[in-house]
């Protein structure tokens, strides 16, 4: 099938785009297209004016300030997957990156689009809220911080203003005895996951559990934040076998997730099982590695 | 009707499109470059894939308005019946290809590859290649071919 | 005219395959990489409704589009244009229908073509399809079999009075006798899930009309262009004799292409209509609901056995669910091969079955590589194996209590095919000796005590290849067509009436043909499907080009050989039938003439030629091997194929019950199709086999809903297997040669129908140790793990 007819603008500033969403309805911002094109392919968006950010120099762009770590919403899923920076300084990023889709996939696809786009099985927008960041919107002549816990809004819905353009992606800086770890379930190499979970461990010095944060992809109609499923393991030092399965099994008995094609609500729930324990271990065991060795 | 330029195989491109149509579609209706095969329009087969400015993308989800001032190559670009590329080569002597419908894409995509790493293992094949679908072959002797090649140490390029 | 010493055969292109250059290259010439000028495009108005009686379409909306040649409605086709049929009026329990190229009075399946749009772009058809609007008086689907076999049923033909579309009882031997033996019976269900065949480049149709000449000149991705020539005939009304049909490069088929599509016709009828070239290129989202798909069935059986592991006797109850029927080549066709090929390669004549095939609001079934066999496989394989676990006899040790003895050959089986194979014990044997059975066995014993969920799996299978379609098609047959002609310079041309879809006919046939001639295969061109280049040919589909294409060839080849060895015996002075072809040379003794003279002397020095010689060295030959039946006999009995090839498989799995995700650690095919032509094109045929065969058990399903609304439509939601998904099979080839000319018998397909039953064994033995069997195909990493859900909770 053929895209149906739109008008085109290729806009070179946040201010240009934010006008150019502000004057007509129905205009989408065009980044990666990795999911709206194939999407306008089928028919199935059909908007009236495509602004395309592909040339907007201040939407790319990586670094920290104040204990804040920014993306510019233009960072390319390949840029986060490869860029020797953002190993160092959010190796979450990188790891999540990598899993997304095929590289060809990876070279055109974007960190914001990904989550304006909100598709409740990607793992960028279970990422954002795992880390428990926000993202920055700017409209004509304003600009608002998003916290994740208040963008999602259903499947393939936020709460951006559609005369929002989504600028930067903002979550709290890598620090040592942080572990974080995406495990997900995919068919094939670089699908859409049937099921992801996302955690974020802190350890004291000690080794103690000082925060655990866990978001789901697959598991419901948004990235769904299920933390108070590890609740039990604060202030805990070590992490056993049974304590991770246990965490699965919160995890799974949290997720309320949709049944399709791909996996039925059981099966996405016994997923959820499996990848909150494998998360949870490695997570566990990156923060404490890097509580060891503050470079790693 | 917007005018678009890019350069194409290194030969520049000139063509005047609708914001709507597809680069693949430009190629290969407009450009003589049919080689780029539409597959699913769905971005989920690679057999629509090219490269521009070096880095592979699927020319089904990639509007030509898009491709201006880029440098667009594709299997047009890569070899010619008198002088195969090297994957072209290898492709032929481990029957990695029989239909040849998704051939085109996979050359490109193993172009890019060694370009990133000249001696892929076959598990970084197998994940680099894993966008690109193919039903004739089983990906067995794709896999040889191009394994053939990282083991040679000759970075194709 | 002689020379002493002649020179090796030229040196090779550097390429394997003589198709090779140009796929590489990206110059393959694909349905839509054909141009013409002032190419119209088409784009279809499909059903978004399952089940629905169409009161009126309005096409003025759409008439309107700048752009648009013209918008067109099934009623408005239908006043004019010719209707398909199954042409099997010889079948009292079919039910006789017609259809014309698109919907008239009803819609039966999300997807059947309501309208077409001509425009100056598939983007413009597109907007004008928006802009028609179709008046549906929404009906009840019917989903599946099951459900449209209730007595309170939507009907989708309301003057059937049910929807059972084919009734086929069959009973052979004395299945009551051989229960009344029996020291056991078991009963089981077996089912199976719908797939489709997934070429990547799917179907497609362009057609030329001059009305000057009254020529309609077709290309057409199919694999069966002069049948699909008669079909456009019997559509168009033109006569044969007007029509050209061309299959160009194909990017696969595997079977989907085999048939008749409405489409494909369609395009015809709008080509003499609108007198502009048009092109139809069917879209991934069309394939995936208007293609054609597979395999969808459901079994039921009843086994007689003794307690020694001898199944005396089975009854088979087959519920197939074929969508809507609109569809030639019939889809119950596959069906039909299932009840066939069940006794497997087992000495079972006690054999029954009844065949329902259920008429249901979804997308027709069709042909997909292995043809209803791998279904029919899985059952037997099945049976012995669950057969075996009840007496405590391990799975070689029934198949050997069973199998069809080494003597005598020809063996006639329960269902009357003439088996011509080589020896199934001896096969066996090959392959626990390759596959390391033992060791294997061991292996998973190792594991198990592990605590490890492993399994090893056999299978066999025997297979009719190189059949006669008559029976399912009411005409054609089984033979096939080549024309070879030596040109004046010594070069070749091959014309054959089957059609690659990316095998590499191109390459075998040259080979086979330069074997004959003594020549170079770099000297021999090979052209398919162009109906212009021959009189008739059958098409590619039922494991046939090499058998009854390749046999074709060698006749037409031997028969031009032939002749230049006259030539070359009239110069030499010399009997004809001392005279040999090799190395580019007709040689007698150390005297040689060069195959390049013998063709110069046929067309430029004729004065050369024997006494009362035609001139010219140009045969056509048809080839039809004569043992195989256009009819079942009496007593249902039928020899469909003119030979068998046989395969044996072996497979290592291992089950992790938390996600339901099967890894094939090791899979062992034997494989037996007689001479080999080629072994590394074999070998591919036999690795595409085996990733289909993969994709079937555990990536691919077609989903419906339960109003037939279908659930996937794009290859994120359909899922073929990708590079690192599939297994790297170890291959035996035993070559048995058949009786028939080049001792060929079919490969393309084999492999696809024995390793779904091996790897549903293998993944049975994993899960022994929870008491779940494996009755389904379907082992996708979801439906296992619901199977060992319901089983942990049962």
């Amino acid at each position: 099938m053929k895209p149906p007819r739109f008008d085109y603008v290729a806009v070179r500033s946040v201010a240009e785009a934010t006008e150019a969403l502000a004057q007509t309805e129905d205009a989408r911002i065009l980044a990666g297209g990795q999911s709206l094109v194939p999407l306008m392919n089928l028919r199935l968006a059909r908007p009236r004016l495509l602004v395309d950010v592909n040339g907007v120099r201040d939407l790319v762009g990586f670094g920290g300030r104040n204990g804040t770590l920014r993306f510019g919403a233009m960072c390319r899923h390949r840029f986060l997957e490869t860029d020797p920076l953002v190993h160092q300084k959010a190796p979450i990023f990188a790891e999540t990156a990598a899993l997304i889709g095929h590289v060809h996939i990876r070279n055109r696809g974007t960190l914001g689009g990904s989550i304006a786009h909100a598709d409740p099985v990607a793992e960028l927008p279970a990422l954002l809220v795992a880390l428990d960041g926000r993202v920055i919107a700017s409209g004509t002549g304003r600009e608002r911080a998003i916290p994740a816990a208040e963008l999602f809004a259903g499947p393939f819905t936020t709460s951006l203003d559609p005369t929002e353009l989504l600028t930067a992606v903002e979550v709290p800086a890598h620090t040592d005895g942080d572990g974080g770890a995406f495990s997900e379930f995919v068919r094939r190499h670089g699908d859409f996951a049937t099921a992801g979970v996302a955690v974020i461990v802190h350890r004291d010095a000690s080794g103690t559990c000082e925060s655990l944060r866990i978001a789901g992809c697959g598991l419901g109609p948004t990235p769904v934040d299920l933390s108070a499923a590890g609740e039990f393991l604060l202030g805990e030092s070590e992490l056993g076998d049974g304590a991770a399965r246990e965490l699965g099994k919160r995890v799974a008995a949290a997720s309320d997730p949709p049944g399709d094609v791909h996996g039925s609500k059981d099966y996405r729930r016994d997923l959820a099982a499996v990848l909150a324990a494998d998360a949870v271990r490695r997570a566990w065991q990156k923060a404490g590695a890097a509580r060891r060795d503050p470079g790693g | 009707m917007t005018s678009v330029r890019f350069s194409l195989n290194g030969e520049s491109a000139e063509v005047d499109v609708e914001p709507r149509e597809l680069l693949l579609d430009t190629l290969r209706d407009r450009l003589a470059a049919k080689g780029a095969h539409a597959g699913c329009e769905q971005g989920a087969c690679g057999a629509c894939t090219v490269l521009v400015d070096g880095s592979g993308v699927r020319s089904c989800l990639m509007f030509t308005v898009q491709a201006s001032g880029t440098e667009v190559r594709t299997i047009e670009g890569v070899g010619s019946p008198g002088a195969l590329h090297p994957i072209q080569q290898a492709l032929s002597q481990h029957h990695g290809l029989q239909c040849g419908f998704c051939t085109p894409g996979m050359v490109l995509t193993a172009l890019e590859l060694f370009e990133t790493d000249p001696h892929p293992s076959r598990d970084r094949i197998e994940e680099w290649m894993s966008g690109n679908l193919c039903r004739c072959t089983g990906y067995v002797n794709i896999v040889s071919a191009l394994e053939s090649l990282a083991g040679t140490g000759e970075a194709p390029s | 005219m002689s020379v002493a010493a002649p020179p090796r055969a030229p040196a090779q292109t550097g390429t394997r395959r003589h198709e090779d250059t140009r796929l590489l290259c990206g110059r393959g010439e694909y349905l839509g990489d054909v141009q013409r000028p002032d190419l119209k495009h088409i784009a279809i108005l499909r059903s978004p409704l399952a089940h629905a009686r169409i009161r009126d379409v309005d096409v003025s909306g759409a008439m309107t589009v700048p752009g648009v040649i013209g918008v067109f409605t099934g009623a408005e086709l239908a006043a004019d244009t010719g209707e398909f049929s199954h042409h099997l009026p010889m079948i009292p329990t079919l039910r006789q229908i017609t259809w014309s190229v698109l919907a008239t009075d009803k819609a039966r399946f999300v997807g059947e073509p309501v309208a077409a749009v001509v425009a100056d772009s598939r983007y413009i058809a597109e907007d004008a399809l928006e802009l028609i609007e179709v008046d549906y008086e929404e009906l009840p689907a019917v989903s599946d079999a099951k459900a449209g076999l209730e007595a309170e049923a939507p009907l989708l033909y309301e003057d059937w009075g049910d929807n059972v579309f084919l009734y086929m009882p069959g009973a052979h031997g004395d299945v009551e006798a051989a229960f009344a033996d029996a020291d056991g019976e078991l009963r089981e269900r077996f089912t199976h899930h719908r797939v489709s065949g997934l070429p990547m480049e799917g179907h497609g149709a362009l057609g030329e009309f001059d009305p000057s000449t009254g020529r309609l000149e077709m290309h057409v991705s199919t694999q069966v262009p002069h049948t699909l020539r008669t079909v456009i005939s019997d559509i168009t009304g033109l006569s044969e004799a007007k029509i050209r049909v061309v299959a160009p490069d194909m990017g696969g088929g595997f079977g989907n292409k085999a048939h008749f599509m409405r489409e494909e016709a369609l395009v015809a009828v709008l080509a003499m209509r609108v007198r502009h070239p048009v092109v139809w290129q069917q879209d991934r989202t069309e394939n995936l609901l208007a293609g054609l798909h597979s395999r969808e069935q459901v079994h039921e059986v009843e086994v007689a056995y003794r307690n020694d592991g001898r199944v005396l006797g089975l009854r088979a109850n087959f519920v197939v669910d074929v969508g809507s029927p609109e569809l030639y080549i019939l889809g119950c066709a596959p069906a039909i091969v299932t009840t066939g090929v069940v006794p497997n390669c087992y000495d079972l004549q006690d054999y029954a079955f009844e065949l329902r095939c259920v008429a249901t609001n979804k997308c027709p079934m069709g042909g997909y590589r292995g043809y209803g066999q791998p279904q029919g496989i899985f059952l037997m394989e099945r049976v012995l194996d669950l057969v075996g676990e009840r007496l405590d006899i391990d799975p070689v040790t029934m198949r050997r209590r069973n199998m069809i003895p080494d003597e005598p050959r020809p063996y006639v089986t329960a269902t009357g095919a003439v088996l011509d194979t080589g020896s199934f014990d001896e096969q066996l044997s090959e392959l626990l000796e390759a596959a390391d059975y033992d060791a294997a066995c061991g292996a998973r014993d190792e594991a198990r005590a592990e605590g490890r969920l492993v399994g090893v799996g056999i299978a066999q299978m025997v297979e009719p290849t190189a059949p006669n379609i008559h029976a399912l098609a009411g005409r054609f047959g089984g033979y096939e067509m080549a024309m070879l002609t030596v040109q004046p310079d010594g070069r070749v041309n091959v014309a054959v009436g089957t059609k690659s879809q990316g095998q590499g006919h191109e390459t075998i046939y040259a080979k086979v043909a330069a074997d004959v001639l003594g020549i170079s295969p770099d000297d021999v061109a090979v052209s398919d499907g162009d109906t212009a280049a021959l009189p008739y040919g059958i098409g590619t589909w039922g494991s046939r080009s090499a058998v009854m294409g390749g046999g074709a060839v060698i006749k037409a080849a031997r028969q031009v050989r032939d002749k230049m060895a006259a030539i070359a015996a009239g110069l030499l002075e010399a009997p004809a039938d001392q005279i040999e072809a090799s190395d580019g040379f007709f040689r007698l003794g150390e005297a040689a003439i060069p195959f390049g003279q013998i063709a110069a002397a046929a067309y430029l020095h004729t004065f050369l030629l024997p006494p009362g010689m035609d001139p010219g060295l140009s045969v056509v030959v048809g080839y039809d091997p004569g043992n195989t039946s256009p009819f079942p006999d009496e007593r249902g009995k039928l020899n469909v194929a003119a030979t068998y090839s046989t395969a044996a498989a072996a497979a290592v799995v291992e089950v992790d019950p938390a996600t339901g995700v099967v890894t094939v650690s090791d899979l062992t095919i034997v494989h037996d199709c007689g001479t080999v032509i080629d072994r590394v094109l074999l070998d591919g045929q036999i690795h595409g086999a085996v990733a289909q065969a993969v994709g079937q058990t555990f990536f691919e399903e077609i989903h419906y809903d339960e109003n037939g609304q279908p659930q996937t439509s794009t290859l994120l939601d359909y899922m073929i297997p990708a590079f690192g998904d599939v297994v790297r099979p170890r291959i035996v080839h035993r070559e048995t040669p058949s009786e028939l000319i080049g001792g060929f018998r079919g490969a393309g397909e084999g492999a696809i129908i024995v390793t779904p039953a091996a790897l549903a064994a293998a993944v049975h033995d994993a899960l022994a140790p929870l008491g779940v069997p494996i009755t389904q195909a379907n082992l996708s990493p979801s439906r296992l793990r619901e199977l060992l859900r319901a089983h942990s909770t049962a």
